[in-house]
């Protein structure tokens, strides 16, 4: 039993305290404790406790010389007998913003320990905590992972705060709560978790709690571990739990209903529940145009068949079935394949991991060798197995083209999965041929199925399908068409009002209605009757208004 | 809690349970005795497979807490009700012979003759018996997804094949006779008593039970739809006396489908997009037959009975599949009685017996309605 556990109360003597705080700190460098003497007369004994890195120290001597200088004015007309007169010292100390009298001994050294300075007076069995937390911290930068062309460029950092600053930043709504809990027997990592009140789901955040107040570890150094202590499906290749670096993408996902949840030290915010497709779909599609993001969505889509599907394909068409490709094209084939030793499913293989090996090492070094190891990697080791005969050119494009493809897919968790999910397809297609490719197709296809993110398909809107969601699925609608929030929200159902659809004023001036603009007509600014009969669903408030 | 399906769900499983057959095996072996009114025996077959489906949810709404077999358990006892669940084993371990050779028969030939059967047997039975492990709803879902599959592998054929069509290869009508015609559909309907007796298990798990009936025919419209395409292409386009030359003719009519100079061979994209409906064939066959494995040995989960049950469906499976001229004759024979006097007999039954014993079969279901 530790001495926290022991004692979990302050003693009313200085002495006693020190003793208690000693042995439950030890003597870490890093931990500062200050002595303080009140009143040149009384001599009333303190000390402050901090720890050094994690303290803004200018807050602290702030709030000592603020201390010395209103105890002493205090003690001097204070008539009581002995010890300091706390509850007036609280009164006339509360100008600190996060001032508080704590009596527990736990909340005290977890305090200490997070960057909170605790003052312990003499003949008092209860301390003061002061919000000092202060340390250094990184910039609010562009996400490594998530970069867009179109978009806000900041990125979350390891401060909680700031994360969560980010997203409160872009939903100014009373609604958006932020809960506290910490998880880590050790570590107490503080995790946040973020959700509108009247759109989350139900029942959504009640198991999001519950399945983070059942875990057990002793420190959560990353979301990561979150994410495979609360996963649906811990055992599968499939990630269904989100994590992003974007505020924006967490600030959608709410407003879509769902929960964040934020950890302290990382980036990385995670989201719950999350939809295989949801990782095809970048920040981009939404800020450009309508008919830019549904392209470069339908890329996507394209990429992650590609990725998955396209060396299994070539290796079992090659190895058995010839005919099913043009003439001219398997002549090609065959005469590049003519010099190469080797079964086409072990070129693929040998092709596949030598390409992994390359991203990885171009992934781990410094940026400038990085960059030299995929030039070296991709264009020398390339072009020189093609010529020593070892692999096809034909393969060489391939396997570049699946990786490619696998690099489009905007999430890197979702690529990663994709690229594991890619190798027991290859070999099946590469050993079987069609049957082979089928039967595991299928097989991946029915794990796909059964997957559920915090109780939702994970296939959905696709499957079960839902018509109402399709309008963001593989085509991007419009703003002005995607009225509703996706399937399963609660509540405040609607996020664009009736008649978005934009029109200039007509200008005509033969028109009966020459010049009159939308904000002129109260009736629905110049839509036609057959357009503003199809809005029916109305947003929250309207009916008030 | 119960699983449940939703009633979109349950008509894509009926879509997808008769497609898979109906478009190529049956319409050879209809083809080899009504030659070009191929097209008409299927229609005939769409009616009367309609009539059976009536029957099937007419029943089971008596007792819509339960199947086919516990209805008859419920009517006359635990005996009676595990003898209905051994009909059932039966039917569905017969239905598993054509069903493997709608399998077999379109990979193996045309696209790995020199593999072995065994290879496709352990293939179907690894994927079926992973899949029903995870219940009705998985496999509904991707029932779902294979209406959309055929609906793409119908517009590929289409597109593929419209130009060589000759309407005079449908010509003139009811050439052999309009009752060889009638007779003729026996076949198709087949596939239409896999439907109504897979529908005569599965029934209690579609949540809207009000619409039940008009899912159900919506099933048989949509299928209908899907299928009908097939005979009139393969007797138009191939000719009916090539048709009745394959076993599994709506391979050869993918075969000879041609998109332009460049796309020439794409049976292989077109296979891709059948599969959904023969898996589903295959993993329904295999649930229905765990489930009544299940009840006649009176356990509360049929995952316990998956393993002895695939494993004496696929050895049968193989046993058939392993020589063709056997296959063909099971197909065009027994199958055929077998699953049409189940398919008819069994419903019928339990409606006459809960006809006679209305008032038990009521008062069992007042005591389900108020546990």
């Amino acid at each position: 039993m530790t001495a926290v556990e022991e004692k979990d109360h302050f003693f009313r003597n200085l002495q006693d305290n020190e003793d208690l705080m000693t042995g439950i700190l030890g003597n870490s460098v890093d931990l500062v404790k200050r002595r303080i003497t009140f009143h040149e007369h009384k001599n009333v004994q303190a000390i402050c406790y901090y720890t050094d890195g994690l303290v803004d120290v200018t807050q602290i001597e702030l709030f000592i010389s603020d201390l010395l200088y209103k105890g002493n004015l205090l003690l001097h007309h204070s008539t009581l007998p002995s010890g300091p007169p706390l509850a007036l010292l609280k009164e006339h100390m509360l100008t600190n913003a996060s001032f508080q009298v704590v009596k527990e001994v736990s909340q005290a050294v977890d305090g200490i320990l997070s960057g909170v300075a605790v003052l312990i007076l003499d003949g008092s069995d209860e301390v003061f905590v002061i919000q000092t937390k202060g340390w250094e911290k990184r910039g609010v930068n562009e996400p490594q992972t998530e970069q867009v062309v179109r978009g806000p460029r900041d990125g979350f950092t390891e401060s909680i705060r700031t994360n969560t600053a980010l997203v409160r930043r872009r939903i100014r709504d009373p609604k958006l709560r932020i809960e506290q809990m910490n998880i880590g027997t050790r570590s107490k990592t503080d995790i946040n978790i973020a959700y509108i009140e009247d759109i989350v789901k139900e029942g959504l955040v009640e198991e999001v709690k519950k399945r983070l107040r059942d875990i057990r570890i002793d420190a959560i150094l990353e979301s990561g571990y979150i994410e495979e202590l609360i996963e649906d499906a811990p055992r599968s290749p499939f990630t269904t739990v989100q994590s992003t670096e974007r505020p924006d993408k967490v600030a959608s996902s709410i407003l879509e209903g769902r929960v964040a949840i934020f950890v302290d030290n990382t980036p990385f915010v995670l989201v719950v529940p999350s939809f295989f497709w949801q990782f095809l779909q970048a920040s981009d599609d939404y800020y450009s145009r309508y008919m830019t993001g549904s392209f470069f969505r339908f890329i996507r889509y394209l990429a992650f068949v590609l990725s998955l599907t396209l060396t299994s394909i070539y290796v079992m068409l090659v190895s058995f079935h010839q005919e099913m490709i043009p003439t001219q094209l398997i002549l090609t084939i065959a005469s590049g394949r003519e010099v190469v030793p080797f079964p086409v499913l072990l070129e693929a293989l040998m092709m596949e991991i030598s390409f992994e090996l390359m991203r990885e090492a171009g992934l781990r070094m410094p940026k400038p060798v990085g960059q030299a190891v995929s030039i070296v990697g991709s264009l020398v080791i390339g072009q020189a197995a093609v010529q020593a005969g070892i692999v096809s050119p034909f393969m060489v494009i391939i396997v570049a083209l699946t990786g490619i493809a696998s690099f489009a897919i905007p999430n890197y968790a979702a690529s990663f999965s994709i690229r594991l999910i890619r190798f027991p397809l290859l070999i099946a297609a590469g050993t079987l041929g069609l049957l082979g490719f089928s039967a595991m197709f299928a097989l991946l296809a029915i794990h796909a199925l059964t997957l559920r993110s915090f109780g939702e398909s994970y296939l959905a809107p696709a499957t079960p399908f839902q018509p109402k969601d399709q309008k963001d699925t593989i085509i991007r609608f419009p703003w002005w068409k995607m009225q509703a929030r996706p399937v399963g929200v609660t509540g405040d159902e609607k996020r664009v009002g009736d008649h978005q659809f934009p029109e200039p004023p007509n200008t005509d001036p033969y028109s009966k209605e020459g010049g009159k603009s939308k904000e002129s007509d109260p009736k629905g600014g110049g839509q036609s009757p057959r357009k503003k009969k199809r809005h029916v669903i109305k947003l929250k408030g309207e009916d008030e208004e | 809690m119960k699983v449940q399906i939703s009633n979109g769900m349950f008509m894509a499983l009926i879509i997808n349970m008769i497609y898979a057959k109906a478009i190529g095996v049956t319409q050879g072996s209809m083809a080899r005795e009504v030659g070009g009114d191929i097209w008409i025996s299927t229609l005939i077959a769409t009616i009367q497979g309609g009539v059976i489906m009536f029957l099937v949810i007419f029943v089971i709404r008596r007792m819509p807490e339960g199947d086919l077999i516990d209805q008859s358990a419920r009517i006359l006892g635990k005996w009676f009700g595990k003898f209905v669940a051994l009909i059932t084993f039966i039917f569905f371990l017969a239905a598993y012979g054509p069903v493997m050779s709608t399998f077999v028969f379109h990979l193996k030939d045309y696209f790995l003759p020199e593999a072995p059967t065994l290879l496709f047997i352990l293939a179907a039975f690894l994927i079926g018996t992973y899949a029903i492990y995870f219940g009705v709803e998985v496999i509904a879902r991707m029932a779902l997804i294979g209406v959309f599959s055929i609906i793409a592998l119908n517009i590929l054929l289409m597109l593929g094949s419209l130009s060589e069509f000759d309407i005079r290869e449908l010509r003139p009508t009811f050439q052999m006779g309009f009752l060889r015609t009638v007779w003729a559909s026996r076949h198709h309907n087949t596939d239409w008593a896999m439907a109504t007796i897979m529908a005569g298990i599965i029934l209690p798990m579609v949540a809207n039970k009000e619409t039940w009936g008009k899912m159900g025919f919506a099933g048989i419209g949509y299928g209908m739809v899907f299928i009908i395409m097939w005979p009139i292409l393969e007797a138009g386009v191939l000719s009916p006396e090539t048709a009745a030359q394959y076993i599994v003719s709506c391979m050869q009519m993918a075969r000879s489908a041609q998109i332009g100079y460049f796309v020439h061979r794409y049976e292989m994209i077109m296979i891709a997009f059948f599969a959904l409906s023969i898996l589903t064939q295959i993993m329904m066959s295999l649930l229905c037959a765990s489930v009544a494995m299940q009840k006649i040995l009176g356990l509360k989960d049929y995952r316990k009975v998956i393993l002895p049950t695939a494993i004496i469906l696929h050895a049968f499976g193989y046993w058939i599949n392993f020589d063709k001229n056997r296959a063909v004759d099971f197909l065009e024979g027994w199958w055929v009685y077998i699953s049409i006097g189940v398919a008819v007999g069994l419903p019928f039954l339990i409606l006459v017996m809960g006809f006679f014993f209305k008032k038990k079969l009521k008062k069992e279901v007042v005591a389900e309605e108020a546990k």
